[in-house]
């Protein structure tokens, strides 16, 4: 009793059996998924595998059909839709970044991480602009505070981004190929801060093409194929020895 | 220079109409759009007919049953009530279409992001959603506020004393003067008051579409 209690302490994240579908094409079949607090789950696999599919159902962007979650200590049963208190409260734990940005093109980049935090957290405009350019810092764009994302390149749109979820203190930060849109040049800096913000001791759940981060910054590799989880253990392990054919196929994709 | 007194003294009325009608017309459109864009279906056609007849009906004939087919002794409306509430609820229907066109060109992904975040659906669409929309569309509206402005000429049929008004009357008892001259420089009074409001609206344009595209 008492080590279970303390095992599931353990957890940041528990998916358990997580089915969706999109009118009569089931998209994710019974996905259960337990991440530790402060590793990082990196998802992989090929295009139309429900990847994006299975991080939306975390913060519940998609109202899964079935299954129960537990985040942070809450257990969830996300058959239903949940209540809208639940929701924004579940929504406040989790962060997320998305493969194509979305900044507020009409607001500043200080107005981009400070409007969040004004509404979601009810933090005074002083407080929230000290958060808003300490976390500027950190993703080296305090210079751009006063600039509108339009006038930013990729690299640093993602980089804001990431301060502005990160500037509303979520326990679970959720990336969904963050730097599938960028030139390789411009992909390093993301995943530069990506791989500081996992050495900080953040719990994350990342879904990427990218194997040498999913290798060197991954404690946890998952492998889905066509809307079941074919695969998951030690990143190295699974890179070098994949148990399953459709494992070795897409290592080999997209290792050419 | 007395005909362009005389018409000078409907200047406030057009104002009034033009710019009060648009007001009425704009608060009134953002419930529309959004019915226009709801996901429950019959609120969704009810808001379509809605907005069908306001754009399908003539002005002046929705002036006209204001103005007089309202004729219960204890509630009549004045010309004045009556252009505005006329020209208003017109102006909502044209206006729910265009907010509406501009809403379907905000991305996914910005309502994915303020949900996301948990910002709430009310402070993401009057803050988020709703500014770019607008900004997009602001050109459009523009447009649609110069053929406002010369639409309430209309409200001289209903008898409100505006610019048109004016030079009518004014020609009626001056037949032997030169009848057409309160009408031209009504007429470029109207100009007067349009090209300022289109070069705005350009020079705006430039700046907000600038910080959204
Ligand atoms: N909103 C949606 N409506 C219908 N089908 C969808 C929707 N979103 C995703 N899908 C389908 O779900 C499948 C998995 O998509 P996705 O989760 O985006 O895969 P991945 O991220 O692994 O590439 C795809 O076949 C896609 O076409
Ligand atoms: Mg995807």
């Amino acid at each position: 009793m008492d080590t279970q209690r303390n095992e599931s302490e353990d957890f940041m994240l528990e998916l358990g059996a997580i089915t969706k579908s999109f009118g009569k094409n089931t998209i994710l079949h019974q996905v259960s998924l337990r991440v530790r607090k402060g590793e990082v789950c990196s998802i992989i696999g090929p295009s139309g595998a429900g990847k994006s599919t299975l991080l939306r159902c975390i913060n519940l962007l998609e109202q899964p059909d079935s299954g129960n979650m537990s985040l942070n200590g809450n257990f969830y049963d996300v058959s239903f839709p949940l209540r809208q208190d639940e929701l924004l409260s579940l929504r406040r734990t989790c962060g997320m970044v998305f493969q194509s940005f979305n900044l507020f093109p009409h607001m500043t980049v200080l107005q981009n991480v400070v409007f969040p935090q004004r509404h979601v957290l009810r933090r005074n405009e002083s407080e929230a602009r000290e958060v808003a350019l300490k976390l500027l810092d950190r993703v080296g764009l305090k210079n751009k505070a006063s600039s509108h994302p339009t006038q930013l390149s990729g690299g640093q749109q993602q980089r804001v981004a990431i301060a502005r979820a990160l500037a509303l203190e979520p326990k679970l930060m959720l990336f969904d190929e963050p730097t599938s849109a960028l030139d390789p040049e411009l992909a390093h800096e993301v995943l530069d801060v990506m791989r500081e913000l996992a050495d900080s001791g953040m719990t994350m759940v990342v879904v990427t093409h990218e194997m040498n981060f999913a290798r060197t910054v991954g404690d946890h590799l998952v492998v889905m194929a066509d809307g079941h989880k074919i695969e998951e253990g030690i990143p190295e392990a699974i890179m070098d020895h994949p148990q399953q054919s459709r494992t070795r196929q897409f290592l080999s994709a997209v290792n050419h | 220079m007395e005909p362009l007194l005389v018409v000078l003294q409907g200047l406030p009325l057009t104002l009034i109409v033009s710019i009060g009608s648009f007001i009425v017309g704009a608060i009134l459109a953002v419930p529309l759009s959004l019915g226009l864009r709801t996901s429950i279906l019959p609120l969704r056609l009810i808001c379509r007919l809605v907005v069908d007849l306001l754009r399908g009906v003539p002005m002046i004939v929705w002036l006209f049953v204001l103005k007089f087919g309202i004729s219960s002794p204890e509630f009549r409306l004045t010309s004045l009530e009556a252009a505005l509430l006329g020209l208003g609820t017109i102006s909502a229907g044209y206006l729910a279409e265009i907010y509406r066109a501009g809403l379907q060109t905000v991305p996914r992904g910005q309502y994915e992001a303020s949900q996301a975040l948990g910002i709430s659906r009310p402070i993401a669409f009057f803050r988020i959603i709703a500014p770019q929309a607008v900004r997009i569309v602001s050109p459009t509206i523009a447009t649609y506020f110069i053929g406002l402005l010369k639409n309430s000429s209309i409200a001289s049929t209903i008898i409100v004393a505006e610019m048109v008004f004016q030079a009518q009357a004014y020609a009626r008892q001056n037949l032997s003067i030169s009848g057409v001259l309160p009408y031209v420089f009504a007429g470029l009074l109207y100009i007067a008051l349009s090209v300022p409001i289109a070069m705005a609206s350009r020079s705006l344009d430039e700046r907000l579409r600038k910080s959204v595209i």
